[in-house]
């Protein structure tokens, strides 16, 4: 181990009242730090920082000293996170600030502008910089129109202090409210021709800031799809960019296209970017000039949520390339000589973004599977990484929406016990993307469910309601609703002791979450649609009374619109199934009212759930002479008047219905519901 | 093929670039004044390159970097691999000097916490590290650390970084063409009789002959380069 005594003693140098002394002694550091992260440890152990920074911030200290020491907080900034936020709390930023004015020394302000931004390269210490975007935008601003309408922009140094400008400007852009205070300083106007000025550092440096004001800003994004430059869009700029042969140009442009094609700003070019910056994006993931983790991640922000963006992915190539890289991470994975955190980061950007390729469409979901995509998946979910574990339960639950790749590959692939182990992971991410991934593993068409209950899926399930996060217990509620679905009565009856009814009605309170009330009203709906089983044991668990004011609270107009659905398809199951638990609804007039309010719906799926009801209740008739009253069957059986017409009728229910008959503007489903309901009913007279 | 309009701007162009590229700053100066060209590159900053370049390729690699970290302090904060090229470079320089002891307390200080950081470079220091295992590193078969080529080739690193931070190219077009050339000549060869540019010193257009070897005589004039 060096010595520290020659370190030490440059930094007590720095207080030497002999101006040379003090710049000899910055020189020295300066050389030392740049490059090395143990030197930069070390002059932070000597506590150099309170000394440059009072060197900063005396008004009397000679321009040499300053641009030394401010090159030494530009590269201390670089050492990384920890290390810049302790420069700032040193107080250097308003030194800095001061040193980039209109009129300071033009080297003092490029060292100024470098050490801004490399201060501004980290989450943390952009997001603290708040304070201070209002008094640095105009300067930075007023650096690059300066310096852009001069003939000498190729000068070295004017190149690096509007490069450095730029890059800041987009380094302030990390919320909303900093977009729109960079954009409105009239960044969009300044930024924009800048890219077409054919200085390779300049334009790269432009686009990360175009991307930056741009990121998830629709009004910025219009904004700057607005403004034509040279009788050209924007968006043409761009896919222009995206076929420079710079590879770093081509990739910042397909960043900021994909900003504008997320926010469906990009003027109607989807057509050009599926065809130009889908191809370009493929093409960089096989380039080894640009990072190949920002390449991928860019691919699947293009995709995300974008059908056509998925197809023209995987016409381009795109999902066999991932898959390949990921292959790569594998083999490289604890290898030596391997940048073992870089090489994680691109497996998990790979999972994901091939997550978002699949998400929508089959024919995606098949190129995975025939590139071996479930085995990698396996493999990831045994993985060290818990980032990767999470990554690969989301590609898992994408891949698996697919009913025909759940039916066949998926049996095959020995996805089901590792994800069986990482529901109940420690790590609250990996438990929601499995869980997540789960619940497209038990419906009634996949093979996996009898193993799944072979592999005590229902106790799983039932342990993990007990969970704090609450994405976790809906995912396990919503795999609970899965499994109800179809099953044998054997295997009903044991998922609803185990799972306890007395539960599920009470998580269904409208205190619950809307996530989780949602999904226990499906449970519920699910326990009770194919026979009486659900029924008679909801009405056992809770008697007559409770279950009807529960049943209540899910109609209630102030509950959200999927648990509604949920509420009238249970109601609708009680309803049809037997006349005796009939009877409560039909008598228990805030429930009815509940019904027939929801009838007239304008959301047609809540309207369909309600005409149900109604139908359902009309279905009970009263006895004649010729046929005995039953307490089962529904519909089966009587041939008398509606039983409960008297009750619908208090409420107008006929009227209402003929009413929505003459509505041409509703839905045919709504209206063919109505018609049925109304063949319970003989004409009212004109 | 020889009426094939060729502007004598975009050959002057393409002089400028390869004398800008690779530093003959006063040639660049002469020649912008004799060809009327106007360029857009910083004259003066090819000096600062070149004293840079002369400074590697003379083994005083700690001037080198003193330098560079006065035209761009940034330089070596954000490229670890040139950071680390440049540091071994100064660890070959010691080794030569057979200053073994202050070779290995470098590469103890410096060096390996580097590769620490970076572990993609391990590999490379530890194949210096082993020229210090040799008594006459000359006969060891790392000799090739130790040769001029190696001095040579941090420098065009070097030097290509500092062009890129300057938006400049970092390879002159020139040799890229005359390489494109000697390809495409390769590849007619195969297939056709050709007007054919034999000699690039001349670059003159020769009829078809029944024999050649100028293919040869080409790719050679492309490879001086490096």
């Amino acid at each position: 181990m060096a010595s520290l005594q020659p370190h030490a003693e440059y930094v007590q140098q720095l207080q030497s009242p002999n101006p040379v002394d003090v710049y000899m002694a910055l020189r020295t550091i300066k050389n030392a730090i740049i490059g090395s992260s143990t030197k930069k440890s070390l002059y932070f152990r000597l506590h150099i920082i309170p000394h440059v920074s009072a060197l900063l911030a005396m008004d009397d200290t000679d321009v040499q000293i300053r641009i030394q020491a401010t090159t030494i907080v530009s590269s201390l900034a670089h050492k990384g996170e920890d290390a810049a936020k302790e420069l700032l709390e040193g107080g250097v930023m308003v030194s800095l600030i001061s040193q980039i004015m209109p009129g300071t020394d033009a080297l003092l302000m490029e060292a100024s502008e470098r050490a801004l931004n490399a201060l501004l390269s980290y989450t943390g210490t952009k997001m603290s910089a708040e304070e201070h975007t209002y008094s640095l935008v105009p300067y930075l601003l007023s650096i690059v129109t300066k310096a852009k309408d001069s003939a000498q922009i190729f000068e070295m140094r004017t190149h690096a202090r509007i490069e450095l400008a730029v890059l800041i400007l987009g380094k302030l852009c990390v919320t909303e409210s900093r977009q729109f205070t960079v954009a409105n300083a009239g960044a969009i106007e300044l930024l924009v021709p800048l890219l077409l000025r054919g200085y390779p550092r300049l334009q790269i440096a432009t686009l990360r800031t175009i991307s930056a004001l741009s990121y998830e800003n629709m009004e910025i994004c219009r904004a700057l799809a607005a403004v034509p430059h040279d009788g050209r869009a924007l968006p043409a700029i761009l896919l222009e960019l995206a076929q420079h042969q710079d590879p770093e140009i081509r990739l910042q442009a397909c960043v900021c296209i994909s900003n504008l094609s997320r926010m469906r700003a990009s003027g109607g070019a989807a057509r050009d970017i599926q065809s130009i910056a889908v191809p370009a994006l493929a093409k960089l993931l096989r380039c080894p000039d640009v990072g190949v983790l920002q390449v991928v991640q860019a691919l699947g922000y293009l995709c995300h949520e974008d059908a056509e963006m998925q197809i023209a992915a995987k016409n381009a190539g795109v999902i066999a390339d991932i898959i390949h890289i990921i292959a790569e991470t594998e083999s490289r994975d604890g290898a030596d000589f391997v940048d073992s955190e870089h090489n994680i980061q691109v497996a998990k950007a790979g999972f994901l973004a091939l997550g978002t390729i699949v998400s929508a469409g089959e024919e995606c979901r098949t190129k995975a599977v025939e590139n071996q995509m479930l085995a990698y998946l396996v493999r990831a979910m045994d993985h060290r990484d818990d980032g990767i574990k999470a990554a690969a339960c989301l590609c898992t639950q994408y891949i698996v929406r697919s009913v025909p790749i759940c039916r066949t590959h998926v049996s095959e692939s020995g996805i089901l016990k590792p994800l069986l182990r990482l529901v109940r992971h420690d790590t609250p991410e990996v438990q929601m993307t499995a869980t997540a991934a789960l619940i497209n593993l038990l419906p009634d068409f996949s093979p996996l469910r009898a193993e799944a209950l072979k592999e005590n899926v229902v106790d799983i399930l039932v342990e993990l309601l007990d969970s704090k996060i609450t994405m976790v217990r809906r995912n396990a509620l919503w795999c609970i609703r899965n499994l109800l679905v179809n099953i044998d009565d054997g295997t009903r009856r044991t998922i609803i002791d185990k799972v306890g009814i007395g539960r599920i009605c009470a998580i269904s309170h409208p205190d619950s979450e809307p996530v989780i009330r949602e999904q226990a009203a499906g449970v519920l709906q699910n326990i009770t649609a194919e026979n009486d089983q659900g029924t008679l044991a909801i009405f056992d668990c809770l008697g007559a009374g409770q279950t009807v004011d529960m049943l209540t609270g899910l109609l209630d107009p102030q509950t959200d619109t999927p648990t509604q659905v949920h509420g009238l398809y249970l109601v609708n199951n009680i309803a049809v199934r037997s006349q005796a638990y009939c009877e409560y609804i039909a008598k228990h007039r805030a429930l009815l009212q509940a019904i027939v309010a929801l009838v007239t719906s304008p959301i047609s799926e809540v309207a369909v759930g309600a005409l149900w009801c109604v139908n359902s209740i009309a279905s009970h008739k009263m006895p004649t002479a010729r046929g005995s009253n039953s307490n089962s069957g529904g519909s089966g059986g009587e041939d008398g008047e509606p039983r409960y017409l008297a009750e619908l009728e208090e409420l107008g229910v006929q009227a209402i219905l003929e009413g929505m008959l003459g509505d041409a503007s509703l839905c045919l489903s709504v209206r063919d519901r109505v018609k049925s309901c109304l063949d319970y009913y003989a004409p009212l007279a004109i | 093929m020889s009426e094939a309009p060729i502007a004598k701007s975009d050959l002057n162009q393409l002089i400028m670039n390869y004398l800008i590229i690779e530093g003959y700053k006063d040639a660049a100066e002469k020649f912008s004044e004799e060809s009327g060209l106007t360029h857009n590159v910083d004259l003066g900053s090819i000096e600062e390159r070149m004293q840079i370049r002369f400074a590697v390729q003379s083994g005083d690699i700690r001037a080198a970097i003193e330098r560079v970290n006065d035209l761009n302090p940034d330089l070596l904060d954000t490229d670890p691999r040139l950071y680390f090229h440049l540091q071994q470079q100064h660890l070959i320089e010691l080794i030569r000097q057979g200053k073994a002891e202050e070779a290995l307390e470098f590469a103890q200080e410096e060096l390996a916490p580097h590769g620490e950081e970076h572990p993609e470079l391990l590999r490379e220091l530890e194949k210096t590290m082993a020229l210090l295992a040799f008594d006459v590193v000359g006969d060891s078969p790392l000799a090739d650390l130790l040769d001029f080529s190696h001095r040579q080739k941090t420098a065009n690193e070097l030097n290509a970084a500092l062009l890129a931070a300057h938006s400049q190219p970092k390879e002159p077009k020139l040799p890229a063409l005359l390489q494109l050339l000697a390809w495409t000549q390769e590849q007619l060869d195969e297939k056709a009789n050709y007007p054919r540019i034999n000699n690039i010193v001349n670059a003159v257009l020769e009829p078809p002959a029944t024999e050649t070897a100028a293919a040869g005589d080409s790719a050679s004039a492309n490879t001086q380069r490096t």
